[in-house]
């Protein structure tokens, strides 16, 4: 039985981290390239994804500008709160788009096998492949331009330790989604049919419920959502620590990343080890789905 | 021919069960969906006594009557929407064989819908709508106690629901033709129409209390006849006569300018799927 480590590099143990760079570099050329093939289409796709991203924040937007803010976050919290949502929304987009993140997909289409024939890694194909800083990166203009305008209106003290806080908080939220969607996304091994949306649905639970303010929930509830469905790190927790809102830490949301990415790095391994010997059976001899 | 222009009730039948049970036979993980619903109608529940504490009605609206707005707008979450698969069957070109089934398309189209709504209804809303006073809401129409007051609010409900699907079905039809004309990309259309239907349907949020007098305008659009009219009839909060003469008026006016796109564009649509 081949160890996990040796299932993370089936083609080649070339192309270490330090080659990372260079496929980031390739992969935003190839974006701009699609990009500008069809500027028309681009650009109808780039407002779209804007619209529908700023769409998933909207509700509470007005909400808090109706009523002035929502219990104890004021309108200027609330809107940190959804520029920091959609910041990290924007920099998931930007960096793990074409179903990386919506791993199951590839998984239960039979697509990992595209990955494994190349000649590098499967971790840093995973890591890079998704890299679309032009067509991907939609919410992330919108949500930089509110996290700076709530910082102005709150008199946020931008110092270089709480910049480094948003910045450590920020990656911590961005790996809780990718570590969830992996965590999910790697029952597809086992259950291809079945499995291929499960990344996409938990990432959309995530997604619609990522900007709520979790404050009004019954304690048992809250925790839960710290814990077994860790939509709280998306951005209410972070949000709340950092605008001083409520007793916490500053480490706990890259912490519970880590955890949640370790659990998922465990569990994709072990399922790799089961597609290293049944294989995909998604497509019959003729190249029909099943 | 042995069947009528409209096909034979069998046929919508066997369609709208083959449509629900496809939702169950890749496994139980459809599932999800539903823990996804319940807890954003919880999360929206608390929203809301957070918001509404040491209130009075807002714009007309009391706290009780918007818990019970977003219970309804979650167990009525489908025909409130209105989604069908006709934009993705456009997309992926499995229009065609859908052209070629013994029934007529917009029937086919909703009785796929009605299916799998069927399915949800009993498996997520029913159970919802029976854990309401666990949830601290009170189910009933427009806080009604009595028997003949219920019956009527609820019977004028259902009428404004179904007129409600009549407008969102024309709607689906009508973007559906536009992608076809346009050659627009099935995802960018989703996305722009789910992100200005969440909003303007009155389905997110009560139309009546959203900022900057954005309500008075919203309330003319086709949207509002999909989603906030059935849910102020249901919670008392409009005048039922006004609400169903507008959506009247929008689902005859919204058919008649579907039926004229689909004739324009019919040859586009059978080149644009394949």
């Amino acid at each position: 039985m081949a160890p996990a480590s040796t299932a993370w590099t089936p083609s080649s143990t070339r192309g270490g981290p330090w080659r990372l760079p260079a496929y980031w570099a390739l992969q935003a050329r190839m974006d701009l390239l699609w990009t500008l093939r069809n500027p028309r289409m681009s650009v109808v796709y780039y407002l779209s994804s804007l619209l529908v991203n700023v769409a998933e924040v909207v509700g509470l937007l007005l909400l808090a500008e109706r009523f002035q803010g929502i219990g104890a976050w004021s309108r200027g919290h609330v809107l940190f709160l959804l520029g920091y949502a959609l910041t990290v929304a924007g920099l998931l987009g930007a960096t793990f788009d074409y179903n990386t993140l919506e791993v199951s997909r590839r998984l239960g289409r039979g697509q990992l096998d595209h990955t494994l024939l190349q000649p590098r890694p499967l971790w840093t194909a995973l890591l890079s492949e998704g890299c679309a800083p032009f067509s991907g990166s939609a919410a992330l203009l919108p949500g930089l331009c509110l996290l700076a305008w709530s910082a102005d209106a709150l008199r946020l003290a931008l110092s270089p330790a709480w910049l480094a806080a948003l910045a450590a908080n920020l990656a911590g939220s961005c790996g809780v989604i990718l570590a969830t969607c992996y965590l999910w996304g790697s029952l597809a091994f086992w259950q291809p049919v079945a499995a291929e949306e499960i990344s996409a649905s938990s990432r959309s639970l995530l997604h619609q419920l990522k900007a709520f303010p979790l404050d009004g929930l019954a304690p048992a509830a809250r925790a839960g959502l710290l814990t077994a469905l860790p939509v709280g790190f998306v951005a209410w927790y972070p949000c709340r620590v950092l605008l001083g809102l409520g007793s916490g830490h500053l480490w706990l949301t890259p912490a519970a990343a880590s955890l949640l990415l370790l659990l998922s790095n465990r569990l994709f391994a072990k399922g790799l080890h089961h597609y290293l010997e049944v294989g995909s059976q998604r497509y019959t001899p003729f190249g029909h789905r099943r | 021919m042995t069947r009528g222009a409209l096909g034979r009730p069998g046929g919508y039948l066997r369609t709208a069960a083959l449509s629900a049970a496809s939702l169950t036979t890749d496994g139980p993980l459809f599932l999800l969906d539903y823990l996804l619903r319940f807890l954003r109608v919880a999360l929206l529940l608390s929203l809301w006594r957070v918001v509404m504490a040491h209130r009075g009605p807002v714009s007309g609206i009391s706290l009780d009557a918007l818990l019970t707005y977003t219970l309804i707008t979650e167990v009525f979450a489908e025909p409130l929407a209105c989604r069908t698969q006709l934009d993705v069957s456009i997309w992926e070109g499995s229009i065609a064989q859908r052209l070629l089934r013994p029934l007529p398309l917009v029937g086919h189209y909703a009785a796929e819908t009605f299916g799998r709504w069927a399915l949800s209804f009993c498996l997520f809303s029913l159970p919802l709508l029976a854990a309401a006073p666990l949830l601290g809401v009170d189910p009933l129409p427009g806080g009604e106690r009595t028997g003949l007051a219920m019956g009527a609010r609820t019977l004028a409900f259902c009428t404004s629901l179904v007129l409600g699907v009549t407008i969102g079905l024309a709607l689906e039809f009508l973007f559906g033709g536009l992608m076809a004309r346009y050659d627009l990309s099935v995802w960018d259309l989703q996305g722009l129409r789910g992100a200005l239907q969440g909003l303007a349907s009155g389905a997110l949020l009560p139309l009546a209390i959203l900022p900057w007098g954005l309500g008075p305008m919203l309330k003319w659009l086709p949207f509002a006849g999909m989603a906030s009219a059935p849910l102020r009839i249901y919670t008392a909060t409009g005048p039922v006569s006004w609400l169903l003469a507008m959506q009247l008026g929008w689902g005859v006016a919204l058919w008649l300018l579907t039926a004229w796109v689909w004739r324009a564009n019919r040859e586009r649509l059978v080149c644009y799927g394949g």
